[in-house]
């Protein structure tokens, strides 16, 4: 997938215009997931629970190298082929080799981040493989020829009345035919690809190091079968993605789902230690690809390293007003929302990804949701700060945002500040930033009391 | 250098000034209710449906599920006194029955191993699932610690095969059982 990421402004508001039902679409399903989490949040004491959780991350981000040699050396035990890329150049030539060997001409694949970070269906594709996204989501997009726009639910964008449209084109189905009859037909052109596929391709939510296992979550059944019925099965596993011990699953699986949509675990969990053996049914042959793609520069970042800890639950998306407004798609990149904003700096470098920092209202939301507390907020500041200093950002913004978080980092200052800008007639002429803002709407006129005063009144 | 040894070595730069952090220890909870208890109330609200029986239970809920099938596909570990249906493909088979290796009270879970097989846990849309009651752990961590050996693959399910990547309205059976029986055997067996 290209990086579009420059284009953030323009391609939301092009969006926003163009397809007005997107914001309805995306703001349904993710105030529906971010419902699901506080409900699931609040039947445990997530505090505790995030707080162990960001600690075995931490553990095993600051002993890295230690596990990934584990997981190597179990996985191998276990008679799994172990590669190592460093991006999709290699990564390719990884499963071209398999595609060759075993003659593939079908694959069948589970929803997998990292694999669209790869070009793996591309690849694929030029290799004359017909390929299969199996997650019922994942399958529509890539029906429409679209890349995901939600890290879970990669179809949130799309209304009932456009799958009706495309199924009706595609496959006959009439105009007004219900969820269930549409899911019926993608089950049928699925379980034949399922039974047919040479190869099945997935990624991995968790590599535990201690034993060599390969975890992944689903509701469906789809990365199940994907991991059952071919005769080969490749995973690609980002480096971050380990986990120290089996038992650490028993945190990280339920809080996974309790943060992405608000289960106490996923329909389906499958836990995978190896080929099958005699007599068994089951893969006969299982590769496994550790990828860093940006990770170790990531690791070596004194600040942004924190946010390797990501699970990938799309709790932020749900919970960001931003995000809510367009989706993922104008954020230009596989990770949207407000892990993307600062995960895709990261990965691919700030003069590749700016403005997408800036997309976000410091709200804070995306912190309190986040499963592994990463500081989603307080890096969005981290890297407006080096856009900054690179000279990415208008220079006006140096000292604005050095005196903004100055004031907003001292109680005492930030209300003196704000009971002065409550007391001063604003001149808003003077205001040239504010130019955007004040163009299409009336003056700026502050509240005459703090928020902090207003709620303390409503809950009185 | 190779591409293992370059991405090891970045690693190791990389940590060579940060702080360790420690691994914490796994916590000791307590569960106040029932494991029997709560495993059945959680399947229920996974959508599954569970219930407590003795041998003979078992064969009556066999004898109520195979009404009207031509046959099951069997995991290995099924007893030849549950499989009152002659054997079919699991491609083909109505109905799919599994032993599990443990169950989860807290999060209404079966586990099932792939010694056992995996085609007749996934392709048939009803799944029915024979359990011990001695097998029913507490917790994930309790059964997570108490794993002396793995099998090829360990399936952990949870309820019905579900989506709601259609509109958002959720379907059930999308790929695998869209109905998950569940019989806890009373006893030792």
């Amino acid at each position: 997938m290209g990086v579009k990421a420059k284009l953030y402004p323009k391609e939301a508001a092009r969006l926003l215009r163009e397809k007005p039902g997107v914001r309805e679409a995306v703001t349904g399903a993710t105030l529906h997931f971010e419902q699901g989490r506080k409900k699931a949040y609040g039947e445990i004491d997530a505090e505790a629970w995030r707080e162990r959780a960001k600690r075995v991350k931490d553990h095993l981000l600051s002993h890295l190298d230690h596990y990934l040699e584990l997981a190597e050396k179990r996985l191998r035990e276990k008679g799994v082929q172990v590669h190592w890329a460093e991006g999709p150049e290699e990564a390719h030539r990884i499963l071209r080799e398999v595609v060759a060997r075993h003659g593939v001409k079908r694959a069948v694949k589970a929803k997998s981040m990292l694999t669209e970070e790869l070009g793996v269906n591309p690849l694929l594709e030029s290799l004359g493989v017909e390929v299969y996204e199996t997650d019922l989501g994942e399958y529509l997009i890539q029906l429409l020829g679209e890349p995901p726009s939600h890290i879970v639910g990669p179809a949130i964008h799309l209304a009932l009345s456009e799958i009706q449209r495309l199924f009706h084109g595609r496959f006959g189905t009439p105009l007004d035919a219900s969820p269930e009859a549409l899911a019926a037909v993608a089950r049928k052109v699925l379980r034949e690809a399922f039974l047919t596929a040479e190869l099945g391709i997935s990624g991995a939510n968790f590599l535990v190091a201690e034993t060599g296992t390969l975890a992944l979550m689903e509701n469906e059944g789809n990365i199940r079968l994907s991991t059952s019925l071919p005769r080969v099965h490749v995973a690609f596993v980002g480096i971050e993605k380990l986990l120290p011990r089996l038992a650490d699953l028993a945190l990280f699986l339920p809080l996974t789902a309790r943060a992405a949509t608000g289960q106490r675990l996923s329909t389906y969990v499958s836990l995978i230690q190896g080929p099958s053996r005699e007599e068994e049914e089951g893969p006969k042959e299982v590769h496994v690809v550790l990828v860093d793609h940006g990770r170790t520069t990531l690791l070596h970042d004194p600040e942004a390293w924190e946010v390797l800890r990501c699970l990938r639950c799309g709790a932020c998306l749900n919970a960001c007003p931003v995000y809510r407004q367009t989706g993922g798609h104008p954020y230009g990149y596989v990770y949207s929302g407000p892990i993307g904003a600062v995960l895709d700096p990261g990965l691919l470098g700030l003069e590749d990804t700016y403005p997408l920092p800036y997309a976000s209202t410091l709200c804070g939301a995306c912190y309190e949701a986040c499963p592994v507390k990463i500081p989603i907020p307080k890096l969005l500041l981290t890297w407006r700060n080096r856009a900054v200093e690179r000279g990415l950002a208008p220079t006006w913004e140096k000292g604005a945002i050095k005196a903004f978080s100055q004031v907003m980092q001292s109680p005492s200052l930030y209300r003196l500040f704000s009971k002065a800008l409550r007391g001063l007639p604003l001149p808003q002429d003077l205001l040239p930033l504010l130019k955007a803002w004040t163009e299409g709407r009336g003056p700026l006129k502050p509240s005459p009391k703090p928020f902090h005063e207003l709620w303390q009144e409503l809950e009185e | 250098m190779d591409t293992r040894s370059r991405i090891l070595s970045r690693i190791r730069q990389a940590l060579r000034e940060r702080p360790r952090a420690l691994l914490p220890e796994h916590p000791h909870p307590a569960l106040s209710q029932d494991p029997l208890e709560l495993f059945l109330k959680r399947l229920a609200e996974n959508g599954a449906e569970g219930h407590l029986l003795d041998e003979e239970g078992v064969r009556r809920l066999l004898a109520n599920l195979a009404q009207g099938l031509a046959g099951a596909a069997y995991g290995k570990g099924v007893p030849a006194a549950f499989r009152l249906l002659p054997e079919l493909p699991p491609e083909e088979a109505p109905l799919g029955v599994s032993r599990a290796l443990f169950a989860v009270a807290e999060t209404g879970t079966v586990a099932l191993s792939s010694e056992d097989g995996r085609k007749a846990q996934l392709l048939p849309p009803v799944h029915l699932v024979l359990v011990g009651e001695e097998k029913v752990y507490p917790s994930l961590l309790e059964a997570f610690l108490d794993l002396k050996s793995l099998p090829s693959a360990l399936g952990l399910h949870s309820g019905p095969s579900k989506s709601a990547d259609i509109g958002q309205v959720m379907v059930k059976g999308v790929h695998g059982p869209g109905r998950l029986v569940v019989a806890v055997l009373q006893g030792t067996w």
